[in-house]
């Protein structure tokens, strides 16, 4: 058998005196309901996830427990004199109150962080829907590609993680999803900034004003449409005659480019062909010159600079024309009219007759208007 | 003289036992390692308050390594030390384990909303594809790019899969699940306007 260590020896001595102090009037240390207050703390911090919402809080409580537990488990301090200060009763009331402390701090941390979040995701919620409901306005979600998708998914993402409590992702989904809106909005002005520039539509202007002078001169019809008040106008002998709304391409803001993307042209044009019933689907059409030889520089010098794949045609057949399916709200490049509206226009026009495709009348246009609106509702510093 | 002989021999014993006591390094080393190995598979953020206590535990066995060390050299007792060392070594093993129990759980729950999210995206494309020839087809141009964003955004949920970010994964895949189905009621009521399936009359216009 091996020979006891002292400090063996010395345990060995103590537990003989807590023994005898046992018999003698000792008595026990550890308040059992105090220990099982504590525990259920530490259940209710584990609860409020203390230890994401009060790390130093928690930490210094966890620190504390799990020392006193480990001096539980060694038996030290368990019995003690009557007289004798209760020290780890006093540790545990100390316990107690780090513990309450941590909680609350969590609690209140958790509280201010979620209270954050949701005001931030409502926040950008709220962008988005009124980002969207300005982009239909000026049929703008084609502009933006498969980027318009991106800052939904960002906000249903920062949703989703405030419902599963998980506040710092859901505040950092949101201001990625502010951001993609910030960037989207930049997206919409390079792609149709021209409607708010005073020069081009200067031009646009210039362009009407000679249409009409044509008219007048020539005591002939002329059509002008704007494609940002969706309007065309007839003119005869320099007058206004009527005007009728139109719907265009599904990239109609958009300058034509080449074949197949949905926008439709601006420029100087005639009417080259009349098709009557029966002639075509949509009722009555008026097929333009489109390609004219402007078209065709632009086209050219846009192919040299790479703008677009080499293998794209510059596109054709564009028509003014009345409507095959009521619900369709857009065409492929075209101007539709409702077809009594698509008829009267019909009747008035010859091959010939001058159409003027101009982005807008007025620096004050639907589109100017909205991209000035989305401009100024950015703020994107609010969100980080 | 023998008395005192033997006396002195005591005392030369006990010092030989007391003054050999050293702290218990490499009991550390091996608790810290395992706390170490913990927090790498996640603990702090799978188990965060038992990866706290776990902390809490090491920094108890240093404390009571410093304690001792603190004391004149005749007195100092590493027991407790090595004892606590141990405990927050088996600790450690533990929270691991639950670490890596809670992770998988978070990476199955993830590769699940990643399928579900998948399959929608390509249930919404099917749809993509009925879309009209001719002039109709301008109903579903304008959605037709949402729909490939769609599918673009299925890579960041690999992405966050392949860094172990299983709970990002999931709110992403479900973003794109609850986008991708509100996308698919939109290109249905769209098709229904336009009534139909591909094919459906309509000139190969030039646009």
């Amino acid at each position: 058998m091996m020979a006891a260590s002292p400090v063996q020896r010395f345990r060995v001595f103590c537990v003989t005196c807590v023994a005898a102090a046992a018999v003698s009037g000792c008595v026990q240390t550890v308040p059992g309901d105090l220990v099982e207050a504590v525990e259920a703390l530490d259940r209710e911090l584990a609860t409020t996830r203390a230890a994401e919402f009060a790390p130093d809080e928690y930490s210094r409580f966890a620190r504390h427990w799990v020392a006193f537990k480990a001096k539980l488990a060694a038996e030290e301090e368990t019995i003690r004199w009557p007289w004798e200060p209760n020290r780890l009763e006093t540790e545990l009331r100390t316990l107690q109150e780090e513990g309450t402390w941590a909680k609350k701090e969590a609690e209140r941390n958790r509280e201010a962080l979620r209270a954050k979040a949701e005001t931030r995701v409502d926040r950008v919620e709220r962008r988005l829907r009124d980002f969207q409901v300005r982009v239909n306005e000026i049929e703008g979600r084609a502009v933006l590609g498969a980027r318009s998708v991106e800052a939904e998914l960002l906000v249903r993402q920062a949703r989703s993680f405030l419902e599963n409590g998980q506040y710092d992702r859901s505040l950092e989904a949101a201001a990625q999803a502010s951001k993609s809106l910030v960037d989207q909005v930049a997206a919409l002005n390079s792609a149709l900034g021209r409607y708010a520039d005073a020069e081009r539509i200067n031009i646009w202007r210039r362009m009407v004003r000679q249409t009409i002078e044509w008219s007048r001169t020539h005591r002939a019809p002329a059509i002008v449409v704007s494609k940002a008040d969706r309007i065309l106008i007839l003119y005869k002998n320099g007058r206004k005659v009527l005007s009728y709304p139109v719907r265009l391409g599904y990239n109609g803001m958009l300058e034509k480019r080449f074949q197949g993307d949905g926008a439709t042209p601006e420029g100087r044009y005639r009417i080259v062909k009349k098709r009557g019933e029966g002639q075509t689907q949509f009722y009555r059409a008026l097929q333009l010159d489109y390609p004219n030889a402007d078209d065709r520089r632009r086209f050219r010098s846009a192919r040299r600079a790479g703008d677009f794949p080499t293998e794209k045609g510059i596109g054709g057949l564009i028509e003014i024309h009345g409507i095959d399916n009521p619900f369709m709200n857009q065409t492929l490049g075209c101007i539709m009219l409702e077809n009594p509206q698509m008829e009267a226009l019909y009747n008035r026009v010859e091959t010939g007759t001058p159409v003027t495709i101009v982005g807008a009348l007025d620096v004050e246009n639907s589109v100017s208007l909205v991209l000035a609106d989305l401009e100024g509702s950015q703020n994107p510093e609010e969100e980080t | 003289m023998k008395f005192a002989l033997t006396t002195l021999s005591a005392a030369a014993g006990l010092l030989l036992v007391t003054a050999c006591a050293k702290p218990p390094s490499e009991k550390l080393e091996a608790a810290e390692k395992a706390v170490k190995e913990a927090q790498e598979s996640g603990a702090a953020t799978y188990v965060a308050e038992d990866f706290a206590k776990l902390e809490g535990m090491l920094a108890n066995a240093k404390k009571e390594i410093a304690d001792q060390e603190a004391k004149f050299v005749l007195l100092r007792d590493y027991g407790k030390a090595e004892q606590l060392a141990d405990t927050a070594k088996a600790e450690a093993v533990r929270v691991k384990n639950e670490a890596e129990k809670k992770k998988e759980e978070a990476k199955q729950a993830a590769l699940q909303m990643q399928q579900v999210a998948q399959e929608s995206v390509k249930a919404t494309q099917e749809l993509v594809a009925q879309a009209p020839a001719g002039k109709d087809r301008a109903a579903l141009e304008s959605i037709k790019a949402d729909a490939q964003g769609l599918s673009a955004s299925l890579d960041e949920v690999q992405k966050a899969l392949d860094a172990g970010d299983y709970l990002g994964a999931q709110a992403k895949a479900k973003a794109i699940q609850d986008q991708s189905q509100k996308l698919a009621t939109e290109i249905q009521a769209a098709l229904a306007k336009v009534g139909g399936a591909k094919g459906k009359k309509g000139q190969q216009a030039k646009k």
